[in-house]
């Protein structure tokens, strides 16, 4: 159990810890008509531990409509996600979520 | 327990023919030619339009992502070695049983994509449906894909092996 803190934080310090929130950006993964509707599903499985269902559906969305995002988070861990995607001949950009 | 294998069966003549695709497409990655757009497709800007971030994206990765391109097409060159060694035309046509270990797949399913890529982009395909009867290229990439397909199949089916293995121990 937790003793009483040596000392009390000040309140009216300006910590901002709000300053700088963490920005959701996004992958997304682009249609083309090389890569084959089964490796593709399989690349979203295999690498980020999609269910086959989710993989498929992905698969299916970045088909039939052109692109389809498939990872939110923070900047750094979007590009290499987009690196590994690039890696596996996918064509993945990386965006702000929201834009 | 002793490293499962995928099995893939594949005829002497294709062996050289995906030899010879392979060792061009090392070529190509060595030469490293930053106008050529098959190289480009192979490592796209996660940033089009913002011509900062893509410099400043490709200077820390494109070394490393065409480095890790020519380990994947060395592995691919160093397992088809023994399928390519025949004597004569007539052995050509006997399928070679190539085993492939289940975590150099991805490897195997890597090059394969590449070499569509650089095909499809040597072609100027940009529609699924598009097709040449004529151009002998149009069935090389045809003939990938096919393989490619193929060795997915198999991969899937050993991944589902393993995870019904993983569940029955449970």
């Amino acid at each position: 159990m937790m003793s009483t803190p040596a000392s009390t934080p000040r309140l009216d310090e300006d910590l901002q810890l709000f300053a700088a929130p963490l920005e959701p950006w996004q992958v997304v993964v682009w249609n083309d008509p090389v890569n084959l509707m089964s490796y593709v599903a399989r690349v979203f499985r295999t690498y980020f531990g999609y269910s086959r269902d989710h993989a498929t559906a992905l698969m299916l969305a970045v088909h039939h409509d052109g692109h389809a995002i498939v990872a939110t988070g923070p900047r750094e861990t979007m590009e290499v996600h987009a690196e590994a995607m690039h890696d596996y001949g996918l064509w993945a950009t990386v965006r702000r979520a929201g834009t | 327990m002793s490293e499962r294998l995928i099995r893939l069966e594949i005829a002497r003549v294709e062996a050289a023919h995906l030899l010879r695709l392979v060792s061009d497409l090392l070529d190509l990655i060595d030469d490293d030619d930053a106008t050529d757009p098959a190289l480009s497709r192979l490592t796209p800007s996660p940033y089009p339009g913002d011509d900062a971030a893509s410099a400043e994206y490709a200077a820390v990765t494109r070394t490393d992502l065409l480095g890790r391109r020519s380990t994947d097409a060395r592995q691919v060159t160093r397992a088809l070695a023994p399928a390519v060694a025949f004597e004569s035309d007539d052995d050509g046509l006997e399928h070679y049983p190539l085993d492939i270990a289940g975590a150099d797949i991805d490897a195997w399913l890597r090059t394969l994509t590449a070499l569509r890529v650089v095909i499809a982009t040597r072609l100027g395909i940009i529609d699924e449906d598009e097709h040449d009867d004529d151009d002998p290229r149009f069935g090389m990439y045809d003939w990938l894909g096919f393989r490619l397909d193929s060795l997915v199949a198999l991969a899937d089916a050993f991944d589902e092996y393993d995870e019904d293995v993983r569940s029955d121990e449970d």
